[in-house]
């Protein structure tokens, strides 16, 4: 390992945290210490999908010996949210979703507290439930929401009060009317995905202390301290001055950490006990239907194209079934709307996307915001096209791909991207056989399967993603020095496992001139001494980070290049700071940045000083992202970049049991620039077992919306032993024109594509197509015993 | 509820404790003696988070009794390296950036440190289940097998 | 109701004399648990589902966490054995081999560290993956209680899910194997939602043995899991399997039969469809592989 990497951007430096990761001293929050005077806290949750809540009985609970307190919604008349501030913080008249929690318990062990929830007494009035998404949708579906016109909404929001529906998205380019006529092949279908959960490895867990002078610290795993901070500030009224989140290494985040989940309950129960800090933990069984999930879909899709493979038009509408509170769902549903042609150029589109209340935990950010719940559907029926029309699957994204330039769906022209590199790259990986003109399955074609009862297919499939954020979203960075001339990097943005740390520490080091080893991210983020960061979501902050942090580093830099030109008596341009000195190549003099960064430099004969401390500052807001047309969803500039990627698959599927085993993924993403390519390495990795293990997980819930798998002996995720034998992965370089050093996002990307190009992949293998998730072994087995009969 | 004495030695130091008869390993571990990097994933046996070893076989803290813990030998992640110096595994993890969240790293590093205990040429198959009881979900487990099989080639544990 | 964060409140007590389990049982009742691996007990315990107030821990009884074979006797395994002992025993593995590929099938390593044969079959679980092994090895399960000691054979031991032959006051010590026939083969085969380390969604273990009184030559006994309420043995199977000619045919037709003896039910590993298909799948893979391992004499 090196000791001093100079221009550390592009090179695989060591994770600055992987030895406290790897020695057990990297603190989460549940490892955080807080001593003997720490309360803990345990909620009482509804055990009906939906309910009025009629009386909310504590007294049983404050008599438990240990109990300090005990809050209800009538305590907390609050209600919490970022587009839609639809959420009670805990149910006052009615609950919504089996879990909702109506009231908190504090006690001196997790124990009582946990004695002392059983004995709250709620009496409850059961509504009929509605629990899929289009029948939410319906005009007499059971109302969730009767207050939706009174709830206050992000004005690029389309809520439709007196229905179930929080949003609708309408894109509608050109007239697919006129253009089913002129189409050679058509292709209609519905695909169906359940709700599935994050799983990180860290369940939820937030420390609350509110003091009697008004001071209120949260310590929490998070995403994104500040917009916990902004959110629960206005929920609970507290001055965003006096609410301070501190956040330390996240346990895998995904999305499910990313806003506010369970937190505002930590501090709405501190309040209750000033003075006290309050521990409120889940535990995994509530991790799964507790925080939140990724919204179900129900998706119709129909599209067409010419006698020479040319997309011509697209009709569809996505029902997301965003559960019993759609904050986050809403911009989801938005989201897929403005990106519901996939990564293709077609002319003529008309899409409606619904974000729609259903009595299930509620639907939220989950890695790919919207895009894995999509295009499931859309990779597939272009597959379904392709195969109507005699093409190869690979060859009709490389003709139908978007490129550069081109106008997509909202009228915003594709910046530049190379998908086609991506289709080359993984088809060249993985050992594409050409389709063309063949019916599924070709038995005859392909690789031979590893025994006679297994079949073995390839599928492929495209993705695209760009940031869904609002037009505003700011990220900052100040750098600082230490006497040593170790640097501080100062960032609002969170070490979840992703590398921000890593690469912030490469990008500030790359612009200011020292090596990498000398630079070190501070950590925990807090929102009292961290710079703003909007979010560390959307795979956004390698761009927007970055490039507050490269400004940040450029202007500490200028700084001390002027105060080290003036004491030369020399131009600035002149100067430069390489490997940790400030270097003249006019005169070839040379200053090291010890010291100077803190102490300034002495006049001739110390009569006088120059300069002092040197801090940088920077930051980093797109000003460029404009409305969207609430009737057609067009716009100047509806997104500030897309990252593209393609993955193929290599599988077998066990007639006899329905097993599908994936032999080899091959992933190409376009990064921009991979500023550590290892890291971008690691990303497809995770990114693929991730995208495989989602297409055959589930949430089950019974016939009155109890959750039945809500546990990790019977909701599985990909262990070890599921995994690939090999995942190959490729990195496209085109550019970001306004990436720092060109680079863009990837973390969400990595797994977008990967469940449909499994199905694309099982298609292949058995001529079989699957539109529903999860692809279970038994769903596929039972299909091909369907079929016997029918075969020759 | 009853209080037990007990005496255990956790990484080469005998700890004298009192605990009640509920108390896991894993919280004694966690809230007596501020060993966190053992982890609450799951009390339930299923994710890994919590392994450690005691007696020299990896368990799940979460399911074992504090109590049962009671004159048995335990070491945990904070007691692989010595005096400063990374295990093969450890430094093996750094190298090929097996650790993204963290999370399940330490429950990894037992699991893998008793495999290659017991099998110090294991074959990859053989490393895929040993390690189906620690569950990841940000690595895709693939840069972990790599590492233990540097670790086994390196000749170190 | 979802589980509880941690364990309710008990009292443990570390046993020492197997009197003293008996007597303990007998007075608390249902107030009392046994703690073999915990494995179970303690996910059920914070499910909600029991709340002793005094759990008994009997690993450490004498004798109970034994594994003993013997050329006459056979093999003789401490119930407080757990499944990594019992799958690495060299007398296990070489002798009944079944039975320590049925002991690593279960879950994960730190699992099979602490999870012990005695409880997996004393939880009455239909899907104990020891249960098939235990049928067809014809083992005994030896028990302790007020009256002393007695065995029940394996057959009669499961009598409902959660229900065992097991009467009040009684905990199991040991199960005993005789010694197989000569020549013996089998293999237990394990469907989970995983690749490795899930519950079983079916277990199928499959025994043959040379057998000269049988008209095709062998005979084969079969154990089933998670497909009954009990785990139980497919005998019309078995009758096929030893009155045809061994060969594709009959090890088809016997595993139909496999297929008709289960009675597995939907649950949310999977449907009773899915089930029974995978029985005579499973049925039929293990008995041509056992074929093929008698034939080679292996």
């Amino acid at each position: 390992m090196a000791e001093f990497t100079s221009n550390p951007v592009g090179k695989n430096v060591p994770r600055a945290d992987a030895y406290d990761k790897v020695t057990g001293a990297a603190t989460f929050v549940d490892d955080m210490q807080f001593g003997p005077g720490l309360l803990y806290g345990r909620l009482v949750r509804s055990p009906y999908a939906h309910a009025l809540v009629k009386k909310v009985d504590v007294s049983k609970a404050l008599a438990v010996p240990g109990v300090r307190a005990v809050v209800t919604g009538q305590d907390v008349p609050a209600r919490i949210g970022l587009y839609l501030i639809d959420r009670p913080v805990f149910a006052t008249d009615r609950v919504r979703v089996v879990g909702d929690p109506v009231a908190g318990v504090i006690a001196t062990s997790e124990e009582i507290a946990e004695e002392a929830a059983q004995l709250v007494e709620v009496e409850y009035e059961e509504l009929p439930a509605v629990f899929d998404p289009v029948e939410a949708a319906q005009p007499d579906a059971p109302l969730l929401h009767p207050d939706l016109g009174k709830y206050k909404v992000a004005n690029f929001i389309f809520p439709e009060p007196g229905t179930n529906i929080s949003e609708h998205f309408k894109l509608r380019k050109g007239d697919v009317e006129s253009a089913w006529p002129r189409c050679a092949a058509i292709v209609e279908d519905t695909f169906r995905l359940p709700q599935i959960q994050h799983v990180p490895l860290e369940p939820h867990a937030a420390v609350a202390l509110w003091e009697q002078s008004g001071q209120v610290t949260l310590w929490t795993s998070s995403q994104s301290p500040f917009a916990q901070r902004d959110l629960i500030a206005q929920s609970l009224d507290i001055p965003h001055g006096n609410l301070r989140v501190v956040s330390p290494y996240v346990g895998g985040g995904f999305g499910g950490k990313a806003g506010v989940s369970m937190e505002v309950y930590a501090v709405a129960m501190a309040r209750a006990v000033k003075g006290h800090a309050v521990k409120l933990r889940m535990t995994r069984e509530e991790e799964f239907i507790g925080t939140t999930v990724r919204q179900s879909l129900v998706a119709h899709t129909k599209i067409g194209c010419d006698a020479e493979g040319n997309l011509l038009a697209m009709e569809t509408q996505y029902y997301f079934g965003g559960g019993a509170y759609n904050d986050y769902g809403v911009n989801i549903a938005r989201a897929a709307g403005y990106s519901c042609t996939g990564p293709y150029n077609i002319p003529n589109v008309k899409g409606d996307s619904y974000c729609v209340y259903t009595n299930r935990p509620i639907g939220s950010a989950m890695r790919g915001f919207g895009m894995p719940e999509i295009h499931w559907g859309i990779e597939q029926i272009m597959d379904q096209l392709a195969e109507k029309i005699g093409m190869d699957g690979a060859e009709f994204r490389r003709r139908n791909c978007v490129k550069t330039g081109q106008t997509i769906l909202t009228g915003m022209k594709m910046p530049a991207v190379d998908l086609v590199a991506c289709i080359d790259k993984v088809t060249e990986a993985i050992g594409w056989e050409d389709r063309r003109g063949t019916a599924r399955p070709c038995p005859a074609a392909g690789p031979r399967p590893s025994t006679p009862h297994k079949k073995r297919g390839q599928g492929i499939a495209i993705m695209w993603k760009a940031p869904a954020i609002p037009p505003n979203p700011g990220s900052s960075a100040i750098v600082r020095f230490n006497e040593d001339a170790t640097v501080n990097v100062e960032i609002g943005a969170q070490e979840m496992g992703q590398g921000v740390f890593t690469v912030a520490a490469q990008m500030a080091a790359q612009a200011l001139g020292v090596p990498y080893e000398w630079v070190r991210v501070s950590a925990p983020i807090d929102t009292r001494y961290s710079p703003y960061e909007w979010q560390t979501v959307a795979s956004r902050t390698t761009w927007s980070t970055g490039n507050a942090v490269k400004a940040a580093a450029e202007d500490a830099r200028q700084q001390i290049l002027e105060i080290v030109a003036e004491h030369w008596d020399e131009d600035a341009e002149d100067l430069d700071i390489k490997d940790g000195k400030v270097i003249s190549y006019k005169s070839e003099r040379e200053q090291p940045l010890q010291n100077m960064v803190i102490y300034g430099l002495p006049n001739e004969n110390f009569e006088g000083w120059k300069g002092g401390p040197i801090v940088g500052h920077g930051m980093f807001m797109p000003t460029y992202i404009t409305n969207l047309d609430p009737e057609t969803g067009q716009g100047v500039r509806a997104v500030v970049h897309y990252t593209v990627g393609a993955q193929a698959v290599d599988l077998e599927v066990d007639t006899e049991t329905g097993q599908v085993e994936v032999l080899k993924i091959a992933s190409a993403y376009d990064v921009g620039k991979a500023i550590n390519p290892d890291l971008v390495l690691v990303q497809i990795e995770g990114g693929a077992v991730h995208g495989m293990s989602s297409a055959f997980e589930v949430l089950r819930f019974d016939e009155k919306g109890q959750p039945i798998n809500s546990n990790l002996v019977d909701y599985r995720i990909a262990t070890s032993a599921d995994v690939p034998q090999e995942i190959h992965g490729d990195i496209v370089e085109t550019p970001l024109e306004d990436g720092p050093w060109g680079a863009r996002g990837v973390g969400e990307h990595v797994m977008v594509q990967t469940a449909p190009a499994i199905a694309n992949g099982i298609n292949d293998a058995l001529g079989i197509r699957f539109s529903d998730l999860p692809l279970s072994a038994e769903k596929i087995f039972l299909a091909l015993e369907e079929r016997k009969p029918t075969e020759e | 509820m009853a209080t037990h004495s007990i005496t255990v030695t956790v990484n080469g130091g005998k700890e004298y404790l009192d605990v009640p008869s509920n108390m896991t390993l894993l919280q004694m571990l966690r809230e007596k003696l501020a060993l966190t990097g053992a982890k609450n994933g799951c009390a339930a046996g299923e994710c890994g988070a919590c392994t450690v070893l005691v007696d020299g076989e990896p368990v799940n803290s979460c399911m074992m009794l504090a109590v049962e813990a009671d004159g048995r030998e335990v070491t945990t992640v904070e007691g692989l390296a010595h005096e400063g110096q990374l295990s093969a595994l450890q430094e093996a993890f750094t190298e090929h950036n097996a650790v993204q969240c963290g999370f399940c790293t330490p429950g990894m590093l037992i699991s893998a440190h008793a495999l290659l205990e017991r099998n110090p040429h294991p074959t990859e198959q053989e490393i895929r289940e040993a390690l189906v009881g620690n569950l990841c979900r940000c690595t895709g487990y693939l840069r972990i097998i790599e590492s233990v099989q540097a670790a086994a080639a390196r000749g170190g544990v | 109701m979802l589980a509880r964060p941690g364990l309710p409140s008990f009292d443990y007590v570390k046993a020492s004399t197997s009197n003293e389990v008996t007597r303990l049982l007998e007075e608390h009742g249902e107030a009392a648990r046994l703690l073999m691996g915990g494995t179970d007990l303690f996910v059920r315990m914070r499910d909600g589902f029991i709340r002793p107030q005094i759990v008994v821990d009997v690993k450490h009884l004498p004798g109970m966490r034994d594994i003993l074979y013997d050329e006459q006797a056979g093999l003789r395994v401490g119930a407080a054995s757990t499944m990594n002992e019992v799958a690495r025993h060299l007398d296990v593995q070489a002798h009944y081999p079944l039975l320590a590929e049925a002991a690593e099938s279960v879950a994960s390593y730190q699992l099979r560290n602490r999870a012990t044969v005695g409880g997996n079959l004393c939880n009455g679980s239909p899907a104990a993956d020891t249960g098939p092994a235990a049928l067809v090895l014809d083992g005994r399960i030896v028990l302790y209680g007020p009256d002393g000691e007695r065995e029940v054979e394996a057959g009669e031991f499961f009598i409902s899910p959660g229900q065992t032959a097991m009467e009040a006051g009684e905990f199991v010590k040991a199960i005993c194997f005789p010694i197989p026939p000569a020549g013996a083969a089998g293999r237990y085969l394990k469907l989970g939602r995983n690749k490795v380390g899930d519950l079983s969604i079916v277990g199928v273990a499959v025994f043959g043995f040379p057998d000269g009184t049988a008209p095709s030559g062998y005979r084969f006994r079969i154990g089933l899991a998670s497909v009954a309420p009990v785990p139980l043995r497919a005998l019309e199977a078995e009758e096929v399997l030893a009155a045809n000619p061994p060969g594709e045919e009959t090890f088809a037709r016997a595993a139909e039969k496999a297929m008709a003896a289960a009675t597995p039910i939907d649950d949310v590993r999977a449907s009773a469809a899915y089930r029974k298909a995978m029985v005579r799948n499973l049925t039929l893979r293990g008995v041509r592989e056992v074929w093929e391992q008698m034939r080679e004499g292996r």
